[in-house]
């Protein structure tokens, strides 16, 4: 792949980074943000990216060709996995939902352009500015590169220049995003660095955080705790920790011909990013009645599995996270053999796919990559009561309900804490006004000016 | 008649092949000199043209001695072969669970499959199921693993022959890799009946603080092999269970040792050893212990220690401790096995092969096994570990770890636990989440 270095993870593999390239390069952010990112308009930066998102849904993008090409090998997905999963983020990145998302979290699409007034304001004269962090640092893990690239458009957004530090080997489709910016917008890619190394790095750590204003982090609870423990006082932290996620499904909703279709859906949860983010199910809770039959479920959902699995293959995973899986089906084999509220379907070679269904409501935290838990609960409460060890870390519920259900269910669910309840089947594809961890993304980003007149 | 008595013909059987095996080497005797270097000098075994779980006979028996056969190594083929297809019907026959995943799979003791196809009971199901063939009133001994309080535990149930079989497999396998290399002298019975001038310290609790420790029993089976006194247990175990050091009782150990030039033997487990090293750094403490001393070093941490890697483990014992590097030997064990694997002796020679290669005794075979297909890997691959212990008389025979090892010749590399190596694989069938 040859790209022009643009970014630090550009660099040819034997590059050593040090931390006064990485302070540098936070120096010349803040100039280029001064020069060619603080002027510009919302209305200008909408453009840009609503461009750059159009052109990577083109199959022709040169792009979109090389993060297909380099994808599987740098991301261990698949390319149908990978067309699928960044063909919805960039379906969803819109100047509409830009422009709604600006409204939702600023309550003005000019706020960030210049002093603004809802309605209410008006009337009061009241009225609003809000800026974005000099320069915004973000300390991204895992492969899934769609995170990170949420995360460059926020920053984009409210005019930062931003740092972009990516878990080793996950560099790849950010960079291929910044490159595709710098073709159409030189100057707004030029307010972005990407950066790869491996986590624990503390020089090269040390020297972004002293560079940084605001700090997103993504990763397990200590690593948060320990990049919290290491900002200097000043920086605004963000911080996103790993969450988990289950689908409930309402007996009402396997009326008729309605249950293969509702397995369909779960598949397509557990299939997209192979079941690796935040928002995937590791279980689906059948909700037990005449016409839901948890078991049944099961052996539909494996089959479904086994159906994406020929057009949409896992790909091929480590051997340590294979041995994982392995083992996992394993114990629940010699459990099924010895009792009958335990089944299990497996992939009929390799470890591609796993269901295993199980009567007892207590969650379980999957192995992923595609290995999922059907569970069989009397209503709702039992599910939640089973899952009330990740209670507080759970993000997203994918519902199938009928209409007069979900209302209820998603307050009930509200209030246990989940922060995100969508239609099962789209669990994986949050819209871009999704509010993180219940937080709202651009609004926690910003720093305001009241104009009291 | 009760279950235990069914096994007792095959208990005599591989009593027998054990002897065989290791020309009665058992407690009484010692090491002959060039017992394990015949085994470490052999060419590893060619796995494209042998079969799974072929094992080059020299060696699979290095405890015969050059020029002397005990008996053709086919033969030693043949008594495992059958050997584990007599255990296998019993175990089927005993043991209802076992049964119940063996008829899942369509493997019965009609099919006749060889030891290599077995099925082999993931090491977690023993936190799940009874998988004995043991009645509740035959039991006379449990093992649990090790762990953390929260996490359920493996049980290997014993009774009084199952725990002379563990004890005759322990022995002569631990002596031909820790005791080797030192030229007997006077005998002296109670006190030195191997005439060997070694004192032993243990850095675990003694099997009264800790019951249920498979590793603690081997100890103390070899604490008495050795006529060594209560007080080379130093650890201790506190009312959770926790294991510590005794501190005091350690320095004094070591301290007599290095005084009367007396070779040591220190026995314990990785994060026991981590807890030493840190606390004699923390008191500015060095030993230079005889020539001779040696240690064996075996498992995980399990959250008890910060994790150091082996070779600087290993260094840091070489320092502190004055042992020569050549004087540390790993083993590999767990509850749920009755034989365990050993990487090297003192005083072998030089390994040919850089990596530290574990091998079982020839009651035990091993086989490495890949997660994606379930069949062995090729020499040189990494797979999860698979062990057909015959001594595992009263559980189950096959056993399948949640180890990644490397294959090697008849042996294995070990990698690593692979619930540990995978960043957001859980283990999780116990009740907790650990993100």
């Amino acid at each position: 792949m040859n790209l022009p270095n643009f970014f630090l993870a550009d660099l040819p593999p034997e590059a050593i980074l040090q931390p006064s390239m990485i302070r540098e390069a936070c120096q010349c952010l803040r100039r280029n943000r001064r020069q060619y990112l603080l002027e510009r308009s919302t209305a200008d930066v909408i453009a840009a990216l609503d461009e750059v998102a159009r052109r990577w849904l083109d199959p022709g993008d040169r792009f979109r060709r090389l993060a297909l090409d380099g994808g599987p090998r740098a991301t261990g997905f698949a390319p149908a996995t990978l067309v699928s999963g960044l063909e919805t983020f960039f379906g969803q990145l819109t100047a509409e939902h830009l422009q709604a998302l600006v409204r939702q979290d600023l309550g003005h699409l000019r706020r960030l352009d210049a002093l603004s007034a809802s309605g209410d304001e008006a009337s009061a004269r009241h009225a609003a500015l809000a800026w974005g962090p000099e320069l915004l640092g973000h300390v991204t893990a895992g492969q899934l590169p769609v995170p990170a690239l949420m995360s460059m458009v926020l920053g984009l957004l409210v005019r930062s220049a931003q740092f972009v530090k990516c878990a080793s080997g996950a560099s790849l489709i950010p960079r291929l995003f910044g490159h595709s910016l710098y073709a159409l917008e030189p100057k707004l890619a030029a307010c972005l660095e990407i950066a790869e190394w491996r986590g624990g790095h503390h020089e090269l750590e040390g020297a972004l955080f002293d560079e940084a204003d605001c700090l997103t982090a993504t990763g397990s609870d200590e690593a948060l705790a320990a990049i919290r423990q290491r900002l200097p006082p000043r920086v605004r932290f963000l911080g996103y920790g790993h969450r988990v996620s289950f689908g409930y499904v309402t007996n009402a909703a396997m009326t008729g011909a309605q249950e293969h279709r509702v397995a369909a859906r779960a598949a397509a949860d557990v299939v997209a990013w192979n079941q690796l983010g935040c928002l995937s199910p590791h279980v689906i809770y059948i909700e037990r009645g005449p016409q839901a039959c948890a078991e049944g479920f099961a052996e539909l959902l494996a089959g479904e599995l086994a159906k994406r699995e020929e057009t949409e293959p896992r790909g091929s995973v480590s051997v340590e996270t294979a041995a994982v899986i392995a083992s996992r089906r394993a114990f629940y084999e010699v459990r099924a053999a010895n009792l009958r509220e335990t089944r299990h379907w497996f992939s009929p070679a390799g470890t591609h796919w796993t269901v295993i269904y199980e009567a007892d409501p207590l969650f379980q935290a999957s192995c992923l990559h595609r290995f999922v838990y059907v569970k069989d609960v009397p209503d709702l409460d039992t599910a939640l009561q089973g899952a009330e060890a990740v209670r507080g870390r759970v993000s997203t519920v994918g519902l199938a309900a009928t209409d007069e259900e979900a209302a209820p269910l998603a307050v009930r669910l509200a209030r246990w804490g989940v922060t995100r309840v969508c239609p099962l089947g789209r669990m994986q594809s949050p819209p871009l006004g999704w509010r993180h961890d219940g937080r709202p993304s651009l609004g926690d980003l910003v720093t305001w000016t009241d104009w009291e007149q | 008649m009760t279950n235990c008595s069914s096994f007792s013909n095959y208990v005599a059987r591989l009593h027998q092949f054990m002897r065989e095996a290791t020309q009665g080497f058992a407690p009484g005797s010692v090491p002959r000199p060039g017992w394990l270097p015949a085994l470490e000098g052999t060419p590893l075994a060619e796995p494209a043209r042998s079969g799974a779980g072929d094992i080059p006979p020299a060696a699979r028996f290095g405890a015969r001695p050059a020029g002397r056969p005990v008996s053709r190594p086919d033969t030693f083929d043949l008594t495992f072969g059958l050997l584990a297809r007599e255990l296998f019907a019993l175990q089927f026959a005993h043991n209802a669970p076992y049964r119940q995943f063996c008829e899942a799979r369509g493997i019965t003791p009609r099919t006749g499959a060889d030891w290599t196809a077995l099925p082999a009971v993931p090491t977690a199901a023993f936190k799940d199921q009874e998988l004995t063939s043991l009645g509740p009133g035959e039991r006379t001994a449990v093992f649990y693993s090790s762990g953390t309080t929260e996490h359920r535990h493996s049980r290997h149930f014993h009774c009084a022959e199952s725990l002379a079989v563990y004890e005759a497999s322990l022995w002569p396998w631990f002596a031909a890799h820790l005791l080797a290399g030192i030229e007997p002298g006077e005998r002296i019975p109670g006190r030195d009946p191997l005439g060997l001038g070694l004192s032993l310290c243990c850095l675990t609790p003694p099997p009264t603080r800790a019951p249920h420790s498979s590793l603690a029993h081997m100890f103390e089976v070899v604490r008495r092999n050795l006529a060594q006194p209560a007080s080379a247990f130093v650890g201790q175990a506190d009312p959770t269970g926790t294991w510590t050091l005794d501190l005091e009782a350690v320095v004094e150990v070591f301290q007599r040792a290095e005084a009367d030039r007396q070779p040591l033997l220190v026995l314990g487990t990785a994060f026991s050893f981590v807890h030493l090293l840190d606390a004699l750094e923390g008191r500015s403490k060095k030993f230079r212990l005889a020539g001779e001393s040696r240690v064996m070093e075996t498992g995980g941490y399990k959250g008890r220690a910060r994790v150091i890697p082996k070779p600087e483990l290993h260094a840091a014992i070489a320092r502190q401790l004055g042992v020569r590097p050549t004087h540390i030997v790993c083993e590999y064990g767990m509850c749920e096995l009755s034989s365990q694997a050993y990487d090297t002796a003192p005083g072998a020679p030089q390994r040919q092969h850089p990596a530290r290669v574990l091998r079982f005794p020839p009651w035990a075979r091993v086989q490495v096994i890949s997660p994606d297909t379930q069949r062995e890997v090729a020499e040189g691959e990494t797979g999860l570990i698979r062990v057909c212990d015959l001594a595992n008389v009263h559980s189950i025979m096959a056993i399948q770890t949640e180890d990644l090892g490397i294959r090697r010749g008849a042996g294995f590399e070990l990698i690593g636990r692979a619930a540990l190596t995978e960043p957001r694989g859980c283990s999780l069938l116990g009740r907790e989440l650990c993100h």
